[in-house]
């Protein structure tokens, strides 16, 4: 019938394939081309959450809980979702704050930080009763929700400057580190921030499945994806808790530091600066940023750590590095005497000294602390290779203070540390541009004084390295992980040695176990702990001299190296010293005995040594 | 002892009944020779296209683990007999089975029959149209279903398409009509219009829509081309208004109508395109600075120029014609834009921007559906998620995931390759039904194929394009292999005497 119109059949069927192929390039646009489709896929149905790990608590060396985690509710906020019309003065209400704070919390500086999709902190650290009230009615309040979150309580209120702090990442850290995410806490001082890797542990994911509503209704793949999160590690620290504690009460109202080392192991029992803060008001709450802002601009500068990173003169402290040099390089015998006068001249120097007995040997000069007695032993090393070679001898005479882990940093497990400063003969070249340098140009070294600067934690260490005649570890505070077996870094526990024979230790342990007795220090003596130790006294151009004292004791077998520097507090006998023997008593026999001890701890818990012009 | 037994019931259900194929099934194991030569000649069961039939076969099973699949997220801890009556994969395996033995029985009847009743069945199924209306019950604002007892129920618009391809044919091979004369072109298009119109009633306008796919046929058939292109011309005014905007779609057809008319005049050399083209980039200009009105008056001043010029020089219908054309398309712009403003409610405003103007509309609201099954097949990518993997549709964010958007399914679990197999699988299916209807010598063969062929078509397009925005959301399944009994078993059937007619080609 209708054969005319076969030809039309084509067209029919042009019609079906044009179809057919219009339908394959829109599927090919969607599912090959155009991947938005595949990522927006993902988060409408697939929730990521972030689990938190604990981070790793921190003891003390006889397992003393030191830092814990405790647990805050934060106060989250969605700006997007939050919903304009809501009841802000209820809100208000429930939180205790009015509505110009409200405002200000709200409107953030949008941009880098702050993005209005991405939930952030609207109060920090919510009261108990804020939150109790809020939980009954947070549902009238779109956008809000409240985030629980552990931050660090500190549990004496000590050891500040070691423990450290932590404290929101900021952008750059979460650009560096893609491990940190906006709002998460990272380690900001002290061992938090060194042992950052370790305590942290490791987040954990949870991938769930939502529906069109948003309800949960499994794990996405069967929870296959998703990952515990680990713990961090704990650490167990060699600070001593008590010790601590009782060292910075002696520092109260007095600037300075005190460090205190086990020699047999290099453990840090106690590190101190003075003046500290509270750590725990500068944890996570509503008045940290005043709080912080108050402490940055205290002139007295606690957040300076003064135990590492304040830089000293050592003064007479030096005295017995320089003696156990001389004797090594045999440039100089223990027995040889040196008349004093009251005061040191050679061509144009002049040092003074005190009034003492005579100096009949090494020993003597370090009981007396005699300033010609050891100009001259030190003008024997820089002389060494002849008077007009002085920087082969103070190349010589640097060697061995490297060697006792002076002029460049101990490299312990704590950030910052400084290294000190030991002139060169290269800096002399300088300074003098040319022109001759001898050893009486430089004397002031020997005794201490001048361009030698350490840090207190040298100090201690350098008692360590003499009550272990010669030897001595790596000073650290970490001992061990509790809950993980990885060992601690192994140059904390390999031996380091001085090329100085222990038979010239022994010399010079003589003279400084007679400094307490009858020396310089003879008030801080304790008639059953042979303390070894020695004064210092640096001068100081704006006030009164510094008050320095390192020791360690018991003579034999000793438990403590010690050193104290108390700033403005005059000689090392008048404050350091005392210091130190009261610190030293506490550790090795638990408290002060005698009555004359007990006035003398509590003329120092009375004393202010806080310039008044500060 | 069997074998008279057999062959008497045979002959008698033959005689009596009409069986034919049944006779065909008993020669195929009596004699073989025998049974190929009937083949060739009076083809049966064996007849089928097993091409086609193999492709129904593929799209079904496809179809039912789509439909394990969107439901496997509930768990399937139903054994036995509640497995099949509680689950819809289990009712959907219940309604394959129906559906073979329906496919079988329609093959023994005897081929003439669906011509002689072709009035009947449309009659039937317009009837039920009417009782549903008084009757049906209401789903989702639809009067659209009868419910049967046993949890299953019927939509007789589905088998009103199947009434409607055979009254459509048996009316057109008729000997009184031929389309060249208007009785019957008004004729035809009643057939189609009637169930369309009772459909809209319920209102279900997207079944009705499918109604349209009968002017194929009356296309192949020998309908005018010019309604064809007319129809064509309406709608490519109205998209281009709902996605130009008026300004540009009355700039665009006025300028190819000056075109029209400038290569058409005696002497035409380049400079006549050249100064064409200054005068569109001048009235390109012209409206981006907000000179539309003096744009609209220039070149329809100058269009009436060229008209005017050709009816008194050249050739006086074309400039005529043109005129109306440009005046009846400027009518059509300006009602469409009408028409969407003030007439539409805003819930049909809403639908039509989905569909064309995506990003007016709000992705919570309006626009979440078609979003969200973008997104599923979108995410399904080169390989797909994996059969039972889906995520996205199995989590309700896709509406209607195992009836009409069973393809987001697809989509996401099979991917990109999984698609390209479906609309693959569909394309040869629709196309070989193509084949078929032309190799029939009988006029009601050619023309119920063509009409099965152009149903088929439209549910596969609609379906598949809205699914992925490129069709306003109409609610209609993707045969055979979205979730729904009457739907399985309406095309079944149809399907089924496609082939039983293709079987039957020789005869007449």
């Amino acid at each position: 019938m209708s054969t005319a119109n076969t030809n039309r059949q084509y067209i029919i069927r042009i019609l079906f394939l044009v179809g057919a192929a219009i339908l394959l390039a829109k599927t090919a646009q969607i599912q090959l081309v155009d991947n938005s489709y595949r990522d927006k896929a993902q988060t409408a149905a697939i929730n990521k959450f972030v689990l938190y790990p604990s981070r790793g608590l921190v003891y003390d060396r006889n397992e003393v809980l030191m830092t814990y985690n405790q647990p805050i509710y934060e106060l989250m906020a969605t700006y997007k979702l939050i919903d304009p019309k809501m009841d802000t003065l209820a809100f208000c209400d429930i939180l205790d704050i009015n509505k110009e704070e409200f405002d200000k919390r709200l409107n953030k500086k949008w941009g880098r930080r702050y993005s209005k999709n991405v939930p952030f902190s609207f109060i920090r650290r919510l009261s108990a009763e804020s939150y109790g009230r809020l939980q009954e009615s947070l549902h009238e309040f779109p956008g809000f929700y409240v985030q629980k979150r552990n931050i660090r309580g500190y549990r004496d209120s000590i050891a500040s400057h070691t423990l450290g702090y932590i404290s929101e990442v900021n952008p750059s850290q979460i650009e560096n580190n893609n491990i940190y995410s906006p709002g998460d806490y990272i380690g900001k001082d002290g061992l938090e921030a060194f042992y950052e890797e370790e305590i942290r542990g490791k987040k954990g994911l949870k991938y769930q499945l939502k529906d069109n509503v948003g309800r949960i209704v499994g794990d996405y793949k069967d929870g296959s994806l998703n990952q515990n999160a680990i713990s961090g590690k704990d650490l167990k620290i060699s600070i001593d808790t008590k010790l601590q504690k009782y060292g910075e009460q002696l520092m109260v109202n007095k600037l300075g530091s005190i460090v205190a080392i086990e020699p047999s192991s290099g453990e840090i029992l106690t590190m101190i600066s003075a003046p500290t803060y509270d750590p725990n008001k500068l944890s996570i709450s509503r008045e940290r940023g005043e709080l912080f802002k108050k402490l940055l601009d205290d002139p007295l500068n606690p957040f300076f750590n003064r135990a590492v990173s304040a830089e000293y003169p050592p003064g007479s402290l030096f005295k017995p590095i320089v003696g156990l040099i001389a004797m090594q390089e045999k440039v100089w015998d223990f027995n040889r005497f040196v008349p004093c006068s009251g005061a040191y001249w050679n061509v144009d120097r002049f040092l003074g000294c005190h009034d003492h007995p005579s100096a009949y040997n090494m020993g003597k000069a370090i009981q007396y602390s005699c300033n010609s007695y050891f100009c001259e032993t030190f003008k024997s090393i820089i002389d060494k290779e002849g008077y007009h070679n002085p920087n082969r001898g103070l190349d010589l005479f640097n060697s061995y203070l490297y060697e006792f882990g002076l002029g460049r940093t101990l490299d312990i497990d704590f950030q910052p540390e400084k290294g000190g400063n030991i002139p060169t003969t290269k800096y002399y070249d300088k300074i003098y541009r040319g022109r001759k340098w001898r050893s009486p140009t430089i004397v002031s070294v020997g005794i201490g004084q001048g361009e030698i600067q350490l840090t207190t934690l040298q100090m201690a260490n350098l008692a360590a390295i003499i009550a272990n005649r010669g030897s001595y570890y790596t000073p650290h505070l970490v001992k061990e992980y509790l809950n993980d077996d990885t060992p601690i870094d192994d140059k904390y526990t390999t031996p380091k040695k001085v090329s100085i024979d222990s038979i010239h230790f022994e010399k010079v342990i003589q003279g400084m176990a007679k400094v307490t007795v009858e020396g310089t220090a003879n008030w801080s003596h304790i008639t059953d702990i042979p303390i070894c130790g020695k004064t210092g006294t640096a001068q100081n151009p704006h006030g009164k001299d510094h008050s320095i004292f390192f020791a360690f004791a018991p003579r034999e077998n000793p438990q403590i190296a010690i050193a104290v520097y108390v700033e403005n507090a005059g000689d090392g006998g008048a404050f350091a010293a005392p210091i130190a023997s009261l610190m030293i008593e506490k550790y090795l026999k638990e408290q002060i005995r005698t009555a004359n001890r007990q006035y003398m701890e509590d003329y120092i818990l009375r004393s202010n040594l806080i310039p008044k012009t500060l | 002892m069997l074998w008279p037994i057999s062959k008497g019931l045979v002959l008698l259900l033959r005689t009596e009944i009409g069986l034919d194929s049944v006779y065909n099934i008993y020669y195929r194991a009596a004699n073989n020779n025998l049974y190929k030569l009937a083949r060739r000649n009076t083809a049966g069961i064996g007849g089928l296209d097993w091409v086609s039939f193999s492709l129904y076969l593929s799209l079904v099973g496809v179809g039912w683990l789509m439909i394990y699949t969107v439901g496997y997220g509930d768990g399937y801890t139903e054994q036995g007999l509640d497995f099949i009556l509680r689950t819809s994969a289990g009712k959907q395996a219940l309604m394959i089975g129906v559906s073979l033995i329906m496919f079988f029985l329609v093959t023994v009847v005897e081929w003439k029959f669906w011509r002689t009743v072709a009035f009947i069945i449309y009659g039937l199924t317009m009837a039920a149209l009417l009782l549903v209306l008084l009757f049906g019950s209401t789903i989702k604002g639809a009067t659209s279903w009868f419910h049967l007892p046993g949890g299953f129920s019927l939509q007789p618009s589905e088998f009103a398409k199947f009434g409607t391809a055979l009254a459509m044919a048996a009316y057109l091979s008729s000997y009184a009509v031929d389309l060249n004369n208007w009785q019957s072109r008004l004729n035809a298009i009643g057939i189609l219009l009637l169930p369309m119109g009772l459909i809209m009633l319920q209102p279900d306008a997207g079944s009705a829509l499918i109604f349209v796919s009968f002017f194929l046929v009356m296309f192949r058939e020998g309908m005018p081309v010019a309604p064809y292109i007319i129809g064509l011309s309406l709608f490519i005014l109205f998209l281009s208004t709902m996605l130009l905007g008026i300004n540009y779609t009355i700039l665009w057809v006025l300028m190819l109508l000056t075109f029209f008319l400038v290569s058409n005049l005696r002497k035409v050399n380049l400079y006549y395109f050249l100064a064409f083209a200054v005068w569109l980039a001048a009235m390109i200009a012209a409206l981006q600075n907000d000179f539309a009105l003096y744009a609209f008056i220039a070149s329809g001043v100058l269009l009436t120029g060229l008209c005017v010029y050709h009816w008194l020089n050249r050739n006086p219908r074309l400039g005529i014609a043109t005129l109306s054309g440009a005046l009846i398309s400027v009518g059509v712009v300006l009602s469409v834009n009408y028409a969407f403003k003030n007439i539409l409610k805003p819930h049909q405003q809403d639908r039509l921007n989905v569909w064309l103007n995506p990003q007016k509309c709000d992705p919570q609201g309006s626009l979440y559906n078609v979003l969200q099954s973008k997104l599923a097949i979108g995410s399904g990518g080169l390989n797909g998620k994996g059969f039972l993997q889906g995520t996205l549709t199995k989590l309700n964010f896709v509406p209607e995931q195992s009836t009409d958007f069973i393809f987001c399914t697809i989509g996401e679990e099979q991917g990109f390759l999984g698609s390209l197999a479906i609309i693959l699988l569909y394309t040869f299916f629709i196309f070989r039904f193509t084949v078929l209807a032309e190799r029939q010598r009988n006029d009601f063969s050619r023309m119920y194929i063509y009409g099965i062929a152009g149903i088929l078509f439209v549910h596969f397009f609609i379906n598949i394009g809205m699914t992925m925005g490129l069709v306003p959301i109409i609610g209609i399944p993707l045969p055979f292999i979205s979730y729904g009994g009457s739907s399985l078993l309406a095309f079944t059937i149809m399907v089924a005497i496609v082939m039983k007619l293709d079987s039957h080609r020789y005869s007449i």
